[in-house]
């Protein structure tokens, strides 16, 4: 009798299990089959994106190499470069959270940003600079300085070198390259391999770089997004979410967070939006539907199905970029408060003025990389670069107006407070523009806080 | 089904929230601080033993008359209709939110609005929403006395023959919306502006979950407005706060007392307004309507005898200020 029970309870066991893995599996971005007709080679699965994760590496270093006041050639050999045995600064190993790659030639070989840096003109700094134009002349001041920051300007490199980055490469490759013009019927097409002899056809290479470029872990749809937070933060306590295959270290590839994904889980987080997991399910749907074609070319209901899904990422993408433009605003606001509350008492203003230079650098990485999503933001852009200007506007009301042979030049500007009240009407212009809903460091937060202590009840009450 | 489950599980919660909550105004604690002042008062000024003052206040041709029974009624029904109406009405937080986004559009923020404390921010946030929302009241409450159509729903409060602390929620649904969006009116504006100022240090200052100055005078005994013991406060201090016994002539039938004491806490917009009366201890009333039905008690007629008299106000083109006697042919 206890036999029978146990066989029984084994065999469900295994049944629930095997549905639990089958589960699992559909959730994962791994192991899609190859489809390319006659395909010869020793793969056994489809997707790859090492090219992508290769450059989120270069990025993390970069940002960590200007963040320690590194010579322009160690920044240059990161961003620029191409040559074999870089070392990743960043992600390393940590306490509790060992990673699998150490070299970016682990992961990629040959892989650069400036390549792929955004070619498109930037208004939102002065000079008429490209993105990649931008970005290194951003990486030449920061060599000059100590540790990234630039008191005499305000600007943060470390911040606006990362942020932009972030946005003039990961979200321009994948928005305006990858799921744009290279989603067309005759570019990279499904029913060739991508290049002779690789194991995945052309939309399928395609669709998997734009995956890459948002930087989230494979097992996305497993996790939490508060887990996703963790694994970018290198937490220890999150290793175990993180170590997917368990092989006890985690693959920089497959099983860690970055860039725009990591954002992504850091406002979710908070339980108002969902970015991160309807971008990656709608990765997974399109993945899964370029697969389902089984290697021949996508019907014209197959594109258009596609580009729902594409359409999906870009609102969704160019969203959470609005979201951490609304919360540094909010942030940028705060500090001026500070600022102004320290001068007013003549007290020492040095690390308000940092906090306040970091996250306006945040700020601006994330108002110009908006620039950089291959979509007009016609008069929503003219507002944001007004409000914000080209840097943040110093303590004695100037701010910076020109580049000029090579320099920033400063003119006067608005006085601070003025400035801290654009923060304002920047987090409405996200708002009414852009429709973030997460909303950090909203600043008209404590009216929503004073309508709640006063009670919202409608009584039928007489005096 | 399960809508109706739930809907009814609000009403029971709103309705013990009435009770249970120190920003209701028939909150237990001040139903009793008001019940301990009454019978103090009764001992004191008419030399009542303590059981006779018990027993006095507590008559039941007072708490259990045809007109407190048709209050009682009223509050049960009138919860759930506001819980229905209230989504229907303007949002506070919209209205704050767009004050504030129009006051940094347009007008600089002052340099002394960083020199206060966050504390003198918010005793002077409280007392502004206590002073502004006390003449608002006042203001309204004159105007529904005033205007023939409006004093055809505000007149079922007036309907009231005995007065009970519960009297409050003899209010007809329609002058419920009117005080709800004048209460969002001055609530929006005053947050709106003050964190225009002031950002993140203004906060309420309250006591068991309502402002500090409107808890205080709960408990001491606002509910005694409505009550049968007419507590008068003196000359002196009548000429600012309004008394029990002043908002009891209020309710007097008397010619001389209509239109008098529209205040609810501060006697000055009275003053202001040239309806100020002083109360005394030993007044006598008789309160309601004159020519008053004994059917003005009952639910159907409470409820739809308003739009009856508003819509025959409205048809006679009565709708000027100060025509709500000859419109409806009744005090006050």
């Amino acid at each position: 009798m206890n036999k029978t029970l146990l066989s029984v309870v084994v065999a469900a066991s295994v049944t629930l299990t095997g549905q639990a893995n089958a589960g699992a599996h559909a959730e994962v971005y791994a192991d899609f089959p190859i489809t390319v007709k006659n395909y010869s080679g020793s793969e056994t699965h489809s997707e790859a994106y090492t090219g992508q994760i290769a450059r989120h590496t270069l990025h993390n270093s970069t940002k960590k190499l200007v963040s320690k006041g590194a010579s322009l050639e160690q920044t240059k050999a990161y961003f620029n470069g191409k040559e074999p045995g870089r070392v990743i600064v960043d992600p390393v190993s940590k306490d509790g959270f060992p990673v699998l790659q150490t070299h970016v030639d682990k992961i990629s070989k040959g892989k650069n940003l400036s390549g792929k840096a955004y070619k498109g003109l930037i208004s939102g700094m002065p000079g008429g600079l490209t993105g990649a134009e931008l970005l290194d002349v951003l990486l030449e001041k920061a060599a000059a300085t100590e540790t990234g920051f630039d008191p005499l300007t305000g600007y943060d490199y470390t911040q606006l070198v990362s942020k932009f980055t972030m946005g003039a490469v990961f979200y321009n490759q994948a928005v305006d390259n990858y799921l744009d013009e290279k989603l067309g019927a005759d570019v990279n097409p499904n029913n060739k391999a991508y290049k002779e002899g690789k194991a995945y056809t052309g939309k399928e290479h395609v669709w998997d770089e734009a995956f890459g470029y948002f930087g989230a872990p494979a097992h996305t749809m497993t996790l939490t997004a508060a887990e996703v937070y963790g694994i970018a933060k290198q937490k220890a306590d999150s290793f175990d979410k993180a170590d997917y295959n368990n092989d006890g270290k985690v693959s920089l590839v497959t099983e860690m967070a970055y860039a725009h994904a990591y954002y992504a889980a850091s406002f979710d987080k908070g339980g108002k939006t969902k970015y991160l997991h309807t971008i990656v399910q709608a990765f997974l749907d399109g993945r899964n539907l370029i697969s389902s074609a089984n290697g021949e070319a996508l019907t014209a209901g197959q594109r258009s199905e596609l580009m729902g899904y594409a359409g999906i990422i870009k609102s969704q993408w160019q969203r959470l970029i609005a979201e951490a433009v609304f919360k540094y605003a909010g942030s940028v606001y705060g500090d001026i408060e500070k600022l102004e509350t320290i001068i007013e008492a003549n007290g020492d203003a040095v690390k308000a003025y940092r906090n306040y230079a970091k996250h306006w650098g945040e700020l601006k990485g994330f108002a110009l990389a908006l620039e950089a999503g291959g979509v007009n933001l016609g008069a929503t852009g003219v507002k944001l670069n007004r409000l914000l200007g080209y840097s943040p506007v110093l303590l004695g009301n100037t701010q910076v107006s020109a580049l000029v042979n090579g320099e920033f030049v400063q003119s006067s500007s608005v006085s601070m407070g003025e400035y801290r009240v654009q923060m304002i009407k920047l987090q409405k212009l996200m708002i009414d523009d852009f429709g973030v809903e997460a909303r950090s460091k909203d600043v008209t937060a404590n009216l929503a806080q004073l309508v709640d202590s006063l009670g919202e009840a409608l009584a039928a009450e007489n005096d | 089904m399960q809508w109706l489950l739930e809907f009814a599980q609000s009403w029971f919660s709103e309705l013990t929230s009435l009770v249970s909550q120190g920003s209701k105004r028939v909150f237990i604690g001040y139903l009793l601080s008001a019940a301990i002042m009454a019978i103090i008062w009764l001992m004191w000024q008419r030399k009542l033993n303590f059981m006779a003052a018990v027993g006095w206040f507590f008559r039941r041709e007072t708490w259990w008359s045809r007109s407190s029974k048709s209050d009682y009624r009223l509050m049960l029904i009138n919860q759930p209709l506001m819980l229905l109406l209230s989504p229907l009405l303007l949002s506070k937080l919209v209205l704050a939110t767009s004050i504030f986004y129009s006051l940094s559009d347009w007008v600089v923020r002052p340099l002394w609005s960083s020199d206060i404390s966050a504390f003198w921010v918010s005793v002077l946030f409280t007392a502004c929403l206590f002073v502004v929302d006390d003449a608002s009241r006042y203001y309204l409450h004159r105007l529904m006395h005033r205007w023939p159509a409006l004093w055809a729903f505000h007149r079922v409060h007036h309907t009231a023959e005995s007065l009970t602390p519960f009297t409050v929620f003899r209010t007809h649904p329609v002058e419920g919306v009117l005080f709800g969006l004048r209460s969002a009116l001055v609530q929006g504006f005053l947050i709106g502006v003050f964190v225009f100022l002031f950002y993140d240090r203004v906060t309420l200052l309250s006591v068991l979950g309502a402002n500090v100055f409107t808890a205080a005078l709960n408990l001491l005994g606002s509910n005694l407005r409505h009550s049968p013991v007419p507590i008068s406060y003196g000359k002196t201090l009548e000429s600012w706060l309004i008394s029990p016994a002043q908002h009891q002539i209020h309710h007097s039938q008397a010619r001389e007392h209509w239109n008098k004491n529209f205040g609810a806490f501060i006697a000055v917009w009275d003053r202001l307004g040239n309806t100020l009366e002083y109360g005394s201890n030993t007044q006598d009333l008789t309160y309601g309507l004159r020519h008053q039905k004994p059917q003005e008690h009952q639910l159907v007629t409470l409820y739809w005898q308003p739009f009856k008299h508003c819509w025959r106000c409205l048809r006679r083109n009565k709708i000027e200020p100060n025509s709500a006697m000859s419109a409806i042919s009744e005090t006050p």
